[in-house]
């Protein structure tokens, strides 16, 4: 789901960085705060696992690949500006060292599953954890895939309108929303999956730890 | 005789019309620059769009998909630097350079930096240090 360079034309890109570095901005003064010795080993692990979930491409009927991200398991362990804040460092570091998703893409992408990701996630749990908690964390799990998802094939999708040469033909991304829709949708629904089942293993290890470490 | 005159003048007239439709072939070897991409799993980039233009060029030089086993065959007619972009409707793609010598061979390409495997390593050490970086800064913040 990293978009890479040259795919978003800057009509697109620069909006999004400047909306992203007000949230960066807001996501570090919130946790300026919050950040402590007992909560930054929980981070800098989990982070550790988002980077690592989302370096491990899994095969998906049709020829391509997708991966985990671990964003719903760091939503609901540790909020959703903790959340966003560690998936764009992940994405800077990606596209900054290893050419993994583009450094023009780096706001969209961070806005799609750093901020949304988290944000979706961490609302499906607080609705649905009264209910059912197993069946709230899988669903977590499952939306902070699926929307993103949408949002990038949305941005993906509007290329060829919002960037086109005289010619008209698109300059950027070429496929629009009819392709981009399905072909982003269908193998994320299938990832949200598995993610959904991640998230619940994760955050049931997770609490069973933190018992452990305070008593 | 005379009657025949203007249909074979009609008929000499016609005949470069008629040659302009008949495609013909040659078939000759080349020396290619081949591009091959995968996805880390070693799955091909197959049937997926590709473009190369000339260094700074607007219009393609050429544009087409890849084959089954995810290569694109190019033959460069100039030395110079070419900028290849490649995607797939999912998003996937990559936008990088290679540049070609004066008898059209590959002189160099963009590459990672790291390696697939060593990147995973060298990120885990990276995180990890930056938040050890933090959590001294942390204690130091909260020392009286």
């Amino acid at each position: 789901m990293h978009i890479p360079d040259g795919f978003i034309s800057p009509q697109t890109y620069l909006p999004a960085y400047a909306l992203c570095a007000g949230l960066w901005w807001m996501g570090m003064h919130r946790l300026r705060a919050r950040l402590d010795e007992a909560t930054l080993p929980y981070v800098a692990v989990l982070t550790a696992l988002s980077f690592v979930l989302m370096m491990v491409a899994l095969p998906l009927p049709g020829g391509t690949t997708a991966h985990a991200a671990g964003i719903a398991l760091l939503a609901v362990s540790l909020g959703v500006w903790m959340a966003f804040l560690a998936v764009s460092m992940v994405l800077a570091m990606q596209a900054l060292l290893f050419g993994d998703g583009g450094i023009t893409a780096l706001a969209v992408n961070a806005l799609a599953m750093g901020f949304l990701g988290s944000l979706s996630a961490r609302i499906t749990w607080r609705l649905l954890r009264p209910l059912h908690e197993g069946a709230a964390l899988w669903l977590a799990g499952w939306v902070s895939v699926v929307l993103p998802a949408l949002a990038v094939a949305l941005v993906l999708g509007l290329q060829p309108v919002i960037a086109q040469d005289a010619a008209g033909k698109p300059l950027f991304f070429p496929f629009g929303l009819r392709v981009t829709l399905p072909a982003l949708l269908m193998p994320h629904a299938l990832v949200g999956v598995g993610e959904g089942i991640l998230t619940w293993l994760g955050y049931r290890y997770l609490t069973r730890l933190r018992q452990r470490h305070a008593t | 005789m005379m009657r025949a005159l203007p249909l074979a003048l009609l008929l000499s007239v016609g005949v470069p019309t008629a040659q302009a439709h008949d495609l013909q072939y040659t078939v000759t070897g080349g020396q290619a620059v081949v591009v091959r991409l995968f996805y880390p799993d070693n799955t091909a980039f197959s049937f997926e769009s590709y473009e190369i233009y000339p260094r700074d060029g607007k219009l393609p030089v050429q544009v087409g998909r890849t084959d089954a086993h995810g290569r694109i065959a190019f033959l460069p007619d100039r030395a110079g630097q070419w900028r290849i972009r490649t995607f797939s409707a999912d998003g996937h793609g990559l936008d990088f350079r290679l540049t070609t010598d004066a008898t059209a061979g590959l002189s160099g390409s963009d590459k990672p930096f790291y390696e697939r495997h060593a990147r995973i390593v060298v990120g885990v050490a990276l995180i990890l240090g930056l938040f050890g970086l933090l959590n001294l800064y942390i204690r130091k913040r909260k020392r009286p």
